[in-house]
Protein backbone atom coordinates (compact mmCIF):
# COMPACT_ATOMS: atom_id res chain seq x y z
CA UNK A 1 0.00 0.00 0.00
CA UNK A 2 3.07 2.14 0.55
CA UNK A 3 4.07 1.75 -2.99
CA UNK A 4 0.65 1.92 -4.10
CA UNK A 5 -0.07 5.05 -2.22
CA UNK A 6 4.13 7.07 -3.24
CA UNK A 7 4.36 6.36 -6.70
CA UNK A 8 3.16 6.74 -9.88
CA UNK A 9 4.57 4.12 -12.48
CA UNK A 10 1.89 1.98 -12.27
CA UNK A 11 -0.70 4.35 -13.07
CA UNK A 12 0.68 4.64 -16.09
CA UNK A 13 0.82 0.91 -16.66
CA UNK A 14 -3.18 1.55 -15.83
CA UNK A 15 -3.73 4.33 -18.65
CA UNK A 16 -1.94 2.16 -21.19
CA UNK A 17 -3.50 -1.35 -20.66
CA UNK A 18 -6.89 0.81 -20.39
CA UNK A 19 -6.49 2.54 -23.57
CA UNK A 20 -5.13 -0.73 -25.23
CA UNK A 21 -8.30 -2.93 -23.92
CA UNK A 22 -10.76 0.02 -25.30
CA UNK A 23 -9.26 -0.18 -28.76
CA UNK A 24 -8.25 -3.73 -28.80
CA UNK A 25 -11.62 -4.73 -26.93
CA UNK A 26 -13.90 -3.07 -29.85
CA UNK A 27 -11.23 -3.36 -33.14
CA UNK A 28 -9.75 -6.53 -32.61
CA UNK A 29 -11.53 -9.59 -34.29
CA UNK A 30 -13.78 -11.82 -32.09
CA UNK A 31 -15.48 -15.55 -32.94
CA UNK A 32 -18.61 -15.06 -34.02
CA UNK A 33 -21.31 -16.87 -31.96
CA UNK A 34 -24.90 -16.99 -32.33
CA UNK A 35 -26.85 -14.88 -30.14
CA UNK A 36 -23.85 -13.35 -28.52
CA UNK A 37 -22.20 -11.89 -32.07
CA UNK A 38 -20.70 -8.87 -31.26
CA UNK A 39 -21.73 -8.67 -27.70
CA UNK A 40 -19.66 -11.08 -26.99
CA UNK A 41 -17.18 -8.46 -26.38
CA UNK A 42 -18.39 -7.13 -23.29
CA UNK A 43 -16.47 -9.72 -21.55
CA UNK A 44 -13.62 -7.39 -21.87
CA UNK A 45 -15.62 -4.76 -19.56
CA UNK A 46 -17.90 -6.46 -17.74
CA UNK A 47 -15.92 -9.72 -16.61
CA UNK A 48 -13.01 -7.64 -15.44
CA UNK A 49 -15.08 -5.47 -12.79
CA UNK A 50 -16.18 -8.87 -11.11
CA UNK A 51 -12.33 -9.82 -10.89
CA UNK A 52 -11.73 -6.03 -9.77
CA UNK A 53 -14.82 -6.22 -6.96
CA UNK A 54 -13.13 -9.30 -5.69
CA UNK A 55 -9.50 -8.53 -5.27
CA UNK A 56 -10.98 -5.06 -3.57
CA UNK A 57 -12.58 -6.87 -0.98
CA UNK A 58 -9.97 -8.94 -0.23
CA UNK A 59 -7.34 -6.45 -0.09
CA UNK A 60 -9.88 -4.79 2.42
CA UNK A 61 -10.42 -7.92 4.29
CA UNK A 62 -6.64 -8.22 4.48
CA UNK A 63 -6.53 -4.99 5.87
CA UNK A 64 -9.26 -5.83 8.33
CA UNK A 65 -6.81 -8.42 9.51
CA UNK A 66 -3.79 -6.45 9.84
CA UNK A 67 -6.57 -3.61 11.73
CA UNK A 68 -7.10 -6.34 14.32
CA UNK A 69 -3.92 -7.36 15.11
CA UNK A 70 -2.33 -3.64 15.06
CA UNK A 71 -5.23 -1.70 16.25
CA UNK A 72 -3.94 0.89 13.82
CA UNK A 73 -6.74 3.13 12.32
CA UNK A 74 -4.86 3.89 8.99
CA UNK A 75 -5.70 0.37 8.05
CA UNK A 76 -9.48 0.63 8.96
CA UNK A 77 -9.32 3.43 6.61
CA UNK A 78 -7.74 1.35 3.95
CA UNK A 79 -10.62 -1.20 3.98
CA UNK A 80 -12.97 1.05 4.46
CA UNK A 81 -12.07 2.88 1.11
CA UNK A 82 -11.20 -0.58 -1.06
CA UNK A 83 -14.78 -1.47 0.61
CA UNK A 84 -16.08 1.10 -1.39
CA UNK A 85 -14.08 1.13 -4.83
CA UNK A 86 -15.47 -2.99 -4.76
CA UNK A 87 -18.72 -1.73 -4.15
CA UNK A 88 -18.18 0.56 -6.75
CA UNK A 89 -17.45 -2.17 -9.19
CA UNK A 90 -19.49 -4.42 -7.88
CA UNK A 91 -22.53 -2.06 -9.26
CA UNK A 92 -20.68 -1.57 -12.54
CA UNK A 93 -20.73 -5.17 -12.87
CA UNK A 94 -24.29 -6.24 -12.36
CA UNK A 95 -25.51 -2.63 -14.50
CA UNK A 96 -23.32 -3.79 -17.23
CA UNK A 97 -24.77 -7.48 -17.17
CA UNK A 98 -28.07 -6.47 -16.67
CA UNK A 99 -28.13 -4.40 -20.04
CA UNK A 100 -26.14 -7.13 -21.72
CA UNK A 101 -28.22 -9.55 -20.38
CA UNK A 102 -31.34 -7.89 -22.16
CA UNK A 103 -30.38 -8.52 -25.07
CA UNK A 104 -29.09 -11.96 -25.08
CA UNK A 105 -30.81 -13.32 -22.36
CA UNK A 106 -33.75 -12.03 -23.01
CA UNK A 107 -34.68 -10.13 -19.80
CA UNK A 108 -32.17 -7.82 -17.50
CA UNK A 109 -32.85 -10.45 -14.25
CA UNK A 110 -33.22 -14.48 -14.94
CA UNK A 111 -32.64 -15.61 -11.43
CA UNK A 112 -29.43 -16.68 -12.52
CA UNK A 113 -27.35 -18.10 -9.49
CA UNK A 114 -24.95 -15.82 -10.69
CA UNK A 115 -26.89 -12.68 -10.70
CA UNK A 116 -28.29 -13.75 -7.37
CA UNK A 117 -25.14 -14.30 -5.48
CA UNK A 118 -23.55 -10.90 -6.89
CA UNK A 119 -26.79 -8.86 -5.83
CA UNK A 120 -26.24 -10.75 -2.22
CA UNK A 121 -22.41 -9.62 -2.05
CA UNK A 122 -23.66 -6.17 -2.82
CA UNK A 123 -26.15 -6.34 -0.03
CA UNK A 124 -23.97 -7.98 2.77
CA UNK A 125 -21.30 -4.71 2.16
CA UNK A 126 -23.77 -1.95 1.72
CA UNK A 127 -24.41 -3.31 5.49
CA UNK A 128 -21.50 -2.78 6.23
CA UNK A 129 -21.42 0.95 4.99
CA UNK A 130 -24.43 1.20 7.26
CA UNK A 131 -22.49 -0.81 10.14
CA UNK A 132 -19.99 1.81 9.89
CA UNK A 133 -22.42 4.92 10.02
CA UNK A 134 -24.35 3.45 13.13
CA UNK A 135 -21.37 3.49 15.73
CA UNK A 136 -20.01 6.81 16.76
CA UNK A 137 -16.14 6.20 17.95
CA UNK A 138 -13.65 6.01 15.77
CA UNK A 139 -12.05 2.46 17.19
CA UNK A 140 -15.09 0.77 17.97
CA UNK A 141 -16.00 1.50 14.46
CA UNK A 142 -12.91 0.01 13.38
CA UNK A 143 -13.32 -2.89 15.07
CA UNK A 144 -16.67 -3.91 14.66
CA UNK A 145 -16.52 -3.35 10.65
CA UNK A 146 -13.29 -5.32 10.60
CA UNK A 147 -15.02 -8.14 11.93
CA UNK A 148 -18.27 -8.09 9.93
CA UNK A 149 -15.64 -7.13 7.52
CA UNK A 150 -13.87 -10.70 7.54
CA UNK A 151 -17.37 -12.01 8.35
CA UNK A 152 -18.76 -11.63 5.07
CA UNK A 153 -15.75 -11.82 3.09
CA UNK A 154 -15.48 -15.20 4.49
CA UNK A 155 -19.28 -16.30 3.70
CA UNK A 156 -18.15 -14.19 0.21
CA UNK A 157 -16.32 -16.64 -1.02
CA UNK A 158 -18.51 -19.68 -0.72
CA UNK A 159 -21.06 -17.93 -1.96
CA UNK A 160 -19.36 -16.87 -5.14
CA UNK A 161 -17.55 -19.71 -5.76
CA UNK A 162 -19.27 -22.89 -4.27
CA UNK A 163 -23.34 -22.48 -4.46
CA UNK A 164 -23.53 -21.54 -8.07
CA UNK A 165 -21.54 -24.24 -9.09
CA UNK A 166 -23.52 -26.21 -7.20
CA UNK A 167 -26.76 -25.46 -9.64
CA UNK A 168 -26.86 -25.07 -13.60
CA UNK A 169 -26.53 -21.24 -14.56
CA UNK A 170 -26.83 -19.35 -17.40
CA UNK A 171 -23.10 -18.12 -16.99
CA UNK A 172 -20.09 -19.93 -18.29
CA UNK A 173 -18.51 -22.15 -15.83
CA UNK A 174 -21.38 -23.60 -14.46
CA UNK A 175 -23.18 -26.85 -13.59
CA UNK A 176 -20.00 -28.75 -14.14
CA UNK A 177 -18.29 -26.66 -16.37
CA UNK A 178 -14.41 -25.92 -15.73
CA UNK A 179 -13.78 -22.23 -15.71
CA UNK A 180 -14.16 -20.44 -18.44
CA UNK A 181 -12.79 -23.15 -21.02
CA UNK A 182 -15.89 -23.87 -22.37
CA UNK A 183 -15.89 -21.21 -25.10
CA UNK A 184 -14.11 -17.94 -23.49
CA UNK A 185 -10.64 -18.92 -24.21
CA UNK A 186 -10.26 -18.27 -27.91
CA UNK A 187 -7.00 -16.89 -27.92
CA UNK A 188 -8.37 -13.44 -29.94
CA UNK A 189 -10.41 -13.02 -26.79
CA UNK A 190 -7.64 -13.85 -24.44
CA UNK A 191 -5.01 -11.45 -25.70
CA UNK A 192 -7.59 -8.44 -24.77
CA UNK A 193 -8.85 -10.30 -22.02
CA UNK A 194 -5.94 -10.48 -19.19
CA UNK A 195 -4.44 -7.03 -19.71
CA UNK A 196 -8.36 -5.75 -19.37
CA UNK A 197 -8.30 -7.69 -16.01
CA UNK A 198 -4.88 -5.97 -15.06
CA UNK A 199 -6.16 -2.56 -15.96
CA UNK A 200 -9.15 -2.06 -14.59
CA UNK A 201 -8.45 -3.57 -11.41
CA UNK A 202 -5.15 -1.06 -10.92
CA UNK A 203 -7.61 1.70 -11.84
CA UNK A 204 -9.51 0.59 -9.26
CA UNK A 205 -6.73 0.85 -7.23
CA UNK A 206 -6.02 4.08 -7.99
CA UNK A 207 -9.28 5.19 -7.42
CA UNK A 208 -8.87 3.47 -3.86
CA UNK A 209 -5.63 5.82 -3.42
CA UNK A 210 -6.86 8.86 -4.03
CA UNK A 211 -9.63 8.40 -1.97
CA UNK A 212 -7.70 6.73 1.16
CA UNK A 213 -4.98 10.53 0.41
CA UNK A 214 -8.41 12.69 0.94
CA UNK A 215 -9.71 10.66 3.91
CA UNK A 216 -5.98 11.46 5.58
CA UNK A 217 -6.43 15.05 5.04
CA UNK A 218 -10.15 14.67 6.14
CA UNK A 219 -9.04 13.37 9.33
CA UNK A 220 -5.70 15.36 9.60
CA UNK A 221 -7.90 19.13 9.54
CA UNK A 222 -10.25 17.01 12.04
CA UNK A 223 -7.37 16.54 14.33
CA UNK A 224 -6.86 20.39 14.22
CA UNK B 1 -3.51 -35.75 32.27
CA UNK B 2 -4.84 -35.24 35.64
CA UNK B 3 -4.24 -31.11 35.19
CA UNK B 4 -6.10 -31.51 31.44
CA UNK B 5 -9.36 -33.08 33.29
CA UNK B 6 -9.10 -30.58 35.43
CA UNK B 7 -8.90 -27.54 32.98
CA UNK B 8 -11.63 -28.67 31.26
CA UNK B 9 -14.28 -29.42 33.89
CA UNK B 10 -13.56 -26.09 34.99
CA UNK B 11 -14.41 -24.43 31.48
CA UNK B 12 -17.44 -26.65 31.30
CA UNK B 13 -18.75 -25.38 34.60
CA UNK B 14 -17.85 -21.90 33.45
CA UNK B 15 -19.82 -22.55 30.32
CA UNK B 16 -23.08 -24.26 32.33
CA UNK B 17 -23.36 -21.37 34.58
CA UNK B 18 -23.40 -19.10 31.90
CA UNK B 19 -26.20 -21.21 29.91
CA UNK B 20 -28.02 -21.13 33.42
CA UNK B 21 -28.09 -17.35 34.02
CA UNK B 22 -28.93 -16.93 30.33
CA UNK B 23 -32.03 -19.16 31.10
CA UNK B 24 -32.61 -17.33 34.42
CA UNK B 25 -32.93 -13.92 32.78
CA UNK B 26 -35.03 -15.10 30.19
CA UNK B 27 -37.31 -17.05 33.22
CA UNK B 28 -37.53 -13.83 35.04
CA UNK B 29 -38.64 -12.04 32.62
CA UNK B 30 -41.41 -13.91 30.99
CA UNK B 31 -42.92 -11.47 28.28
CA UNK B 32 -40.14 -11.48 26.33
CA UNK B 33 -40.15 -15.28 25.72
CA UNK B 34 -44.53 -14.85 25.23
CA UNK B 35 -43.52 -12.11 22.80
CA UNK B 36 -42.03 -14.31 20.57
CA UNK B 37 -44.66 -17.23 20.70
CA UNK B 38 -46.97 -14.74 20.59
CA UNK B 39 -45.48 -13.32 17.30
CA UNK B 40 -44.90 -16.88 15.87
CA UNK B 41 -48.29 -17.46 16.86
CA UNK B 42 -49.60 -14.62 15.32
CA UNK B 43 -48.10 -14.42 11.86
CA UNK B 44 -49.21 -18.12 11.51
CA UNK B 45 -52.51 -17.33 12.36
CA UNK B 46 -52.74 -14.43 9.80
CA UNK B 47 -51.68 -16.53 6.90
CA UNK B 48 -53.89 -18.96 7.93
CA UNK B 49 -56.47 -16.59 7.33
CA UNK B 50 -54.99 -14.84 4.07
CA UNK B 51 -54.75 -18.45 2.35
CA UNK B 52 -57.70 -19.28 3.40
CA UNK B 53 -56.39 -22.22 4.87
CA UNK B 54 -55.49 -24.08 1.21
CA UNK B 55 -51.81 -24.14 0.19
CA UNK B 56 -49.60 -25.42 -1.69
CA UNK B 57 -46.65 -27.18 -1.02
CA UNK B 58 -44.00 -25.03 -2.35
CA UNK B 59 -46.04 -22.32 -1.20
CA UNK B 60 -45.77 -23.95 2.34
CA UNK B 61 -42.20 -24.40 2.35
CA UNK B 62 -41.47 -21.16 2.12
CA UNK B 63 -43.53 -19.88 4.65
CA UNK B 64 -42.24 -21.62 7.07
CA UNK B 65 -38.60 -20.42 6.40
CA UNK B 66 -39.51 -17.27 6.40
CA UNK B 67 -41.85 -16.96 9.36
CA UNK B 68 -38.34 -19.26 10.79
CA UNK B 69 -36.25 -16.75 9.87
CA UNK B 70 -37.63 -13.51 10.93
CA UNK B 71 -38.93 -15.11 14.64
CA UNK B 72 -34.85 -16.39 14.99
CA UNK B 73 -34.18 -12.40 13.92
CA UNK B 74 -36.64 -11.03 16.77
CA UNK B 75 -35.78 -13.50 19.08
CA UNK B 76 -32.10 -13.23 18.60
CA UNK B 77 -31.44 -9.74 19.65
CA UNK B 78 -32.69 -9.72 22.78
CA UNK B 79 -30.05 -12.06 24.86
CA UNK B 80 -26.89 -9.90 23.64
CA UNK B 81 -28.56 -6.20 23.83
CA UNK B 82 -29.70 -6.99 27.54
CA UNK B 83 -25.83 -7.84 27.85
CA UNK B 84 -24.80 -4.24 27.75
CA UNK B 85 -24.58 -3.42 30.94
CA UNK B 86 -22.89 -6.24 32.43
CA UNK B 87 -19.87 -6.70 29.59
CA UNK B 88 -17.02 -5.27 32.22
CA UNK B 89 -18.49 -7.45 35.27
CA UNK B 90 -17.95 -10.57 32.88
CA UNK B 91 -14.02 -9.41 32.04
CA UNK B 92 -13.63 -10.81 35.81
CA UNK B 93 -15.25 -13.97 35.24
CA UNK B 94 -14.90 -15.82 32.31
CA UNK B 95 -13.16 -15.44 28.73
CA UNK B 96 -14.63 -14.36 25.96
CA UNK B 97 -14.74 -18.06 24.05
CA UNK B 98 -16.70 -19.06 27.01
CA UNK B 99 -19.32 -16.74 26.77
CA UNK B 100 -19.67 -17.73 23.54
CA UNK B 101 -19.66 -21.12 24.19
CA UNK B 102 -22.59 -20.34 26.56
CA UNK B 103 -24.42 -18.23 23.73
CA UNK B 104 -23.94 -20.51 21.43
CA UNK B 105 -25.20 -23.71 23.25
CA UNK B 106 -28.41 -21.82 24.59
CA UNK B 107 -29.41 -20.22 21.29
CA UNK B 108 -29.35 -23.46 19.77
CA UNK B 109 -31.66 -24.72 22.83
CA UNK B 110 -33.96 -21.76 21.68
CA UNK B 111 -33.85 -22.24 18.25
CA UNK B 112 -34.90 -25.68 18.14
CA UNK B 113 -37.56 -25.01 20.89
CA UNK B 114 -38.57 -22.08 18.29
CA UNK B 115 -38.74 -24.56 15.65
CA UNK B 116 -40.92 -26.95 17.76
CA UNK B 117 -43.35 -24.44 18.28
CA UNK B 118 -43.01 -23.33 14.97
CA UNK B 119 -43.81 -26.98 13.49
CA UNK B 120 -46.54 -27.49 16.00
CA UNK B 121 -48.78 -24.44 14.78
CA UNK B 122 -48.17 -25.23 10.85
CA UNK B 123 -49.48 -28.39 11.31
CA UNK B 124 -52.12 -27.38 12.90
CA UNK B 125 -53.01 -24.77 11.56
CA UNK B 126 -51.93 -25.44 7.93
CA UNK B 127 -51.83 -28.64 6.99
CA UNK B 128 -48.42 -31.11 7.19
CA UNK B 129 -47.37 -31.83 2.98
CA UNK B 130 -44.11 -33.70 4.72
CA UNK B 131 -44.10 -37.20 3.80
CA UNK B 132 -40.68 -37.94 4.79
CA UNK B 133 -40.53 -36.41 8.62
CA UNK B 134 -36.68 -37.78 8.96
CA UNK B 135 -35.17 -36.38 5.93
CA UNK B 136 -37.24 -33.32 6.82
CA UNK B 137 -36.37 -32.85 10.16
CA UNK B 138 -32.19 -33.54 9.41
CA UNK B 139 -32.63 -30.90 7.30
CA UNK B 140 -34.53 -28.24 9.20
CA UNK B 141 -31.79 -29.37 12.07
CA UNK B 142 -29.38 -28.35 10.08
CA UNK B 143 -30.42 -25.51 9.28
CA UNK B 144 -31.82 -24.32 12.61
CA UNK B 145 -28.14 -24.86 13.43
CA UNK B 146 -26.69 -21.85 10.82
CA UNK B 147 -29.36 -19.64 11.65
CA UNK B 148 -28.63 -19.89 14.99
CA UNK B 149 -24.56 -19.65 14.85
CA UNK B 150 -25.07 -16.52 12.27
CA UNK B 151 -27.21 -14.93 14.10
CA UNK B 152 -25.02 -15.20 17.09
CA UNK B 153 -22.10 -13.45 15.83
CA UNK B 154 -24.29 -10.63 14.00
CA UNK B 155 -26.26 -10.29 17.30
CA UNK B 156 -22.89 -9.83 19.43
CA UNK B 157 -21.82 -7.04 16.54
CA UNK B 158 -25.01 -5.59 16.31
CA UNK B 159 -25.78 -5.01 20.15
CA UNK B 160 -22.43 -2.63 19.71
CA UNK B 161 -24.65 -0.06 18.13
CA UNK B 162 -27.62 2.44 19.61
CA UNK B 163 -30.28 1.02 17.24
CA UNK B 164 -29.24 -2.43 17.40
CA UNK B 165 -32.42 -3.88 16.62
CA UNK B 166 -33.12 -2.54 12.97
CA UNK B 167 -29.20 -3.46 12.17
CA UNK B 168 -29.59 -6.75 13.65
CA UNK B 169 -32.10 -7.52 10.24
CA UNK B 170 -29.68 -5.57 7.92
CA UNK B 171 -26.27 -7.27 8.86
CA UNK B 172 -28.09 -10.46 9.44
CA UNK B 173 -30.15 -10.94 6.02
CA UNK B 174 -27.31 -11.09 3.52
CA UNK B 175 -24.76 -13.25 5.88
CA UNK B 176 -27.93 -15.87 6.29
CA UNK B 177 -29.15 -15.91 2.50
CA UNK B 178 -26.30 -19.05 1.72
CA UNK B 179 -27.52 -21.42 4.50
CA UNK B 180 -31.28 -20.58 3.79
CA UNK B 181 -30.63 -21.26 0.48
CA UNK B 182 -29.46 -24.40 0.75
CA UNK B 183 -31.99 -25.79 3.63
CA UNK B 184 -34.85 -24.43 1.94
CA UNK B 185 -34.17 -26.09 -1.62
CA UNK B 186 -33.54 -28.91 0.34
CA UNK B 187 -36.46 -28.87 1.70
CA UNK B 188 -38.25 -28.03 -0.81
CA UNK B 189 -36.95 -31.04 -2.99
CA UNK B 190 -37.79 -33.29 -0.09
CA UNK B 191 -41.22 -32.33 -0.21
CA UNK B 192 -41.63 -32.86 -3.82
CA UNK B 193 -40.24 -36.61 -2.59
CA UNK B 194 -36.74 -36.65 -3.31
CA UNK B 195 -34.50 -39.25 -1.52
CA UNK B 196 -31.26 -38.70 0.87
CA UNK B 197 -28.67 -39.29 -2.83
CA UNK B 198 -30.65 -36.35 -4.51
CA UNK B 199 -29.80 -33.95 -1.35
CA UNK B 200 -26.77 -35.49 0.66
CA UNK B 201 -24.55 -32.69 -1.55
CA UNK B 202 -26.51 -30.06 -0.26
CA UNK B 203 -26.93 -31.29 3.01
CA UNK B 204 -23.00 -31.71 3.07
CA UNK B 205 -22.34 -28.24 1.64
CA UNK B 206 -24.65 -27.14 5.12
CA UNK B 207 -22.52 -28.81 7.51
CA UNK B 208 -19.53 -27.89 6.30
CA UNK B 209 -21.46 -24.09 5.99
CA UNK B 210 -22.08 -24.01 9.89
CA UNK B 211 -18.46 -25.48 10.89
CA UNK B 212 -17.09 -22.59 8.58
CA UNK B 213 -19.38 -20.13 10.61
CA UNK B 214 -18.71 -21.72 14.01
CA UNK B 215 -15.16 -21.23 13.45
CA UNK B 216 -15.37 -17.81 12.21
CA UNK B 217 -17.58 -17.19 15.67
CA UNK B 218 -14.98 -18.31 17.91
CA UNK B 219 -11.96 -16.40 16.42
CA UNK B 220 -13.69 -13.24 15.65
CA UNK B 221 -16.36 -13.05 19.05
CA UNK B 222 -13.11 -12.25 20.95
CA UNK B 223 -12.96 -8.96 18.72
CA UNK B 224 -16.14 -7.75 18.61
CA UNK B 225 -16.69 -8.24 22.70
CA UNK B 226 -13.78 -6.29 24.18
CA UNK B 227 -14.71 -2.94 24.34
Amino acid sequence: MKYLLNSKSWKWVSIGLLTYTVIGGFFLPVPRLPILNETIRILHFHVPMWFGMIIMFAISFVYAVKYLSTKELKYDLYAKEMVSVGIMFGMLGIFSGMVWANFTWGEPWSNDPKQNASAIALLMYFALLILRGSLNDDHQKARITSVYNIFAFAILIPLLFVLPRMTDSLHPGNGGNPGFNAYDLDSNLRIVFYPAVLGWTLLGLWIATLKIKLSMLQMILDDK
Amino acid sequence: MHLIFKVTFATMEVIITLIKKDFLVDFRQKYLLAGIALYVFATIYISYLAFNSVIAPAIWNALFWLILLFSSVTGMFKSFGQEANRTYYYYYLASANHILAAKLVYYLLYEFLLVILLGALFITFLGNPVEQPVLFLLNLLLGAIGLAVSFTLIASIASKSDNGNTLMSILAFPVIIPVLLLAVTNSRKIIFGASFQDISGNLLTLVCFNVIIIALSFILFPYSWKN
